[in-house]
């Protein structure tokens, strides 16, 4: 029974966290210029970080080995190295993001102007990450981030023309390029497969004290709290689909992004989904702040992680502050948070195949797995992703430049 | 020898791994790079793990290299300019990590931090007198790092990452390949007077030089990601081991091997 309750909250963890303001906006502007015409990609993600997540976690179960420790192992010293500089760099633009993302939710929620939030967001967060312990932290708000689920009740209430949205499943709209079209699925995918959930998401059992035991436990949140989360994001794109593709109108901030729950249900669900969209943010922005840390610490050897004092891992406290007062400072700058999250999401897919390789390789590695390898599925499985995302690597930043972001 | 003397390849299960102690859950350091003792009976062996930047710094190289050396003497009490070092015979497991005895310091830029950042934010214990009382006093590692220097000063030691990448030329000398790996056999002279030294048994060789070899090379093993594995086979061409028998000397950065390249045996024979 207790084994139950501890996979169901793990599930329930999962699924709040999943979404984050990669997710959330990149639905929300796919949903209005494509319709549904681009949910396979979110299906295509959902299945890589399912993939991807569980082999990390697995690796982090038995063998204790969090996915950094993994690049430098596998890709020696120097090409790590370049690695750990890519990620740590799109790591902070997200953690940016995110600050912003939980920002504006306040700013919604109060009408005071989002800038003057963004100090308080990063303070708290860095107390948090400070001083609450890591289960705790990450309980409360991935529960909170189930308020989300409310854009799955607005979908049903706003009453859209269901056989109109599976026509839209096949059917790109045919005034948008093709370019555009791949520019923002590469978007979808970074959305969904995005590099911190996986050093956190391993990392996490490493704090969590995973073993072998605990597998059962690791595949339920992967396999059924991500599958659960990508569909809130798919729920979050056909909303944006019913209520701003007929008007031809695309939402460019968080207010508009939300609107189809007001419209649907009214003020108190507006509430509702404004409290979820401040939980998967603010989460979020724990979750990539301490991903900076655990990276960088987990390069060089540092003691790193919640689970010992913070003066017995200075170097990992040390770092997370500070990658939290630059991402601070990127934010106040008064740059457009909407828009560094549109550039995060695509590094965030170029950079991929990275952290991806060394994962697969060390999955298969007896001396590290036992009798956990990877099994036929999973690799051909494996080897499918490695290609698709290296392809997805090598068009994602020319399709930015030749989309212009994608305008 | 021994016949069940365990065999470990210093790239693949060595170079890279995360260290930490038995005695306490603590993470360490990296194995940045490895004390290789040259002049001591017929083969050379490994007698100590180095970390941090001054180790880790000359394998990165270039700018980034340089740079992390510098940031690291801004922190250290001692101007030695020698790595942190910990003695191969502390080493009580080589696996996932490297595990080793006692409670070894940390290293000089966390103890920085720890005093002089970390410990000034409300809400952090003291770490100072905790740290003293947890782990070993600065003689020990002033003894480690005393003793690192006088090996290197007597010209007897060399860095593991320095024979990584070597060119490998024939008896003939002609250049054959690179040296992807070096092969470890556990049957060296007693450390510390509790376990024997990893020795040195001879060298990976690839006829090309493209990068790690990330496992391939190990005989066909169940379950490696075919396609990846076909890919680093194919970079690196054919891949011979040069036992320690069949090296003639290990002079100016190369190895120079006694017989000619067809005589080495392929390594899927072993």
């Amino acid at each position: 029974m207790k084994k139950l309750f501890a996979v169901t909250l793990g599930i329930l963890t999962a699924f709040g966290g999943f979404v984050d303001i990669g997710d959330l906006v990149a639905n929300a502007v796919v949903g209005s210029r494509f319709g549904l015409s681009l949910v396979w990609v979110v299906v295509v993600g959902i299945v890589g970080i399912c993939l991807f997540a569980e082999m990390s976690g697995r690796i982090a179960a038995v063998s204790q080995r969090p996915v950094f420790d993994l690049v430098r192992e596998r890709l020696g010293p120097r090409a790590g190295l370049v690695n750990l500089g890519a990620s740590f760099f799109i790591n902070a633009l997200t953690l940016a993001a995110e600050i912003g993302g939980a920002s504006l939710a306040l700013e919604l929620a109060t009408g005071v102007n989002y800038l003057l939030w963004v100090p308080l967001v990063a303070l708290v967060a860095w107390l948090v990450m400070w001083r609450v312990k890591f289960e705790t932290m990450e309980r409360i708000f991935g529960l909170m981030g189930l308020g989300l689920v409310v854009f799955l009740v607005a979908l049903w209430k706003l009453g859209p023309d269901w056989g109109e949205l599976a026509h839209q499943l096949t059917r790109p709209p045919q005034d948008e390029g093709l370019p555009t079209y791949f520019y923002y699925a590469i978007a979808l995918l970074g959305g969904a497969m995005t590099p911190y959930e996986v050093f956190f998401f391993s990392s996490g059992g490493v704090e969590e004290r995973w073993t072998s035991k605990d597998l059962v436990t690791e595949r339920a949140n992967v396999f059924v709290g991500f599958p659960l989360g990508g569909l809130l994001s798919i729920g979050i794109a056909a909303c944006a689909a019913t209520l701003f593709m007929p008007v031809e109108a695309v939402p460019d901030s968080l207010g508009q992004m939300v609107l189809p729950v007001a419209a649907g249900l009214g003020k108190v669900a507006l509430g509702v989904v404004i409290l979820g969209v401040f939980a998967a943010t603010f989460g979020a922005t724990l979750e990539t702040a301490l991903s900076s840390g655990y990276s960088l610490s987990q390069y060089f050897g540092w003691q790193w992680g919640k689970y010992v004092q913070p003066a017995r891992a200075a170097r990992f406290h040390v770092v997370v502050l500070a990658v939290t007062i630059v991402a601070t400072a990127l934010i106040l700058t008064t740059i457009d948070p909407i828009m560094v999250t549109e550039y995060s999401l695509v590094f965030s897919a170029a950079a991929l195949p990275l952290t991806y390789l060394p994962v697969l390789m060390i999955a298969n590695d007896p001396d590290y797995m036992g009798d956990k390898v990877n099994g036929r599925f999973s690799n051909a499985l494996g080897m499918v992703y490695m290609v698709l995302l290296l392809v997805v690597a090598v068009a994602a930043v020319p399709l930015m430049l030749a989309t212009k972001a994608g305008q | 020898m021994t016949e069940h003397a365990r065999t470990l390849h210093a790239r693949l299960h060595l170079l890279d791994r995360q260290v930490a102690s038995t005695d306490e859950d603590r993470l360490i350091c990296k194995v940045d790079d490895l004390e290789v003792r040259t002049g001591d009976g017929p083969f050379p062996y490994v007698t100590a793990i180095l970390s941090g930047p001054l180790a880790l710094g000359p394998r990165i190289g270039g700018v980034a290299g340089w740079l992390m050396a510098e940031v690291d003497r801004l922190f250290r009490d001692d101007p030695s300019g020698e790595p942190y070092r910990i003695a191969m015979g502390r080493v009580t497991e080589i696996g996932s990590a490297v595990r080793v005895a006692g409670q070894p310091r940390d290293l000089a830029l966390e103890r920085w931090l720890a005093r002089n950042v970390v410990g000034r934010i409300p809400g952090a214990p003291r770490p100072e007198h905790e740290e003293d009382a947890a782990t070993e006093p600065e003689a020990l590692e002033a003894q480690e790092v005393a003793e690192g220097r006088a090996r290197r000063e007597d010209g007897e030691t060399l860095r593991m990452s320095t024979l990584l990448a070597r060119v490998v030329r024939d008896d003939s000398g002609n250049v054959v390949g690179n040296v992807v790996d070096v092969r470890l056999v556990q049957d060296g002279p007693l450390l510390d007077g509790v376990q024997l030294a990893f020795r040195l048994a001879g060298f990976v060789v690839a006829r090309r030089r493209a990068g790690q070899l990330f496992g391939y090379e190990r005989a066909h093993r169940d379950g490696h990601p075919a396609l990846v594995a076909a890919v680093v086979r194919r970079l690196h061409g054919e891949i011979r081991y040069a036992d320690w028998d069949e090296v003639a000397s290990l002079g100016d950065g190369e190895v120079r091997l006694r017989v000619p390249w067809e005589r080495l045996r392929m390594l899927d024979d072993l």
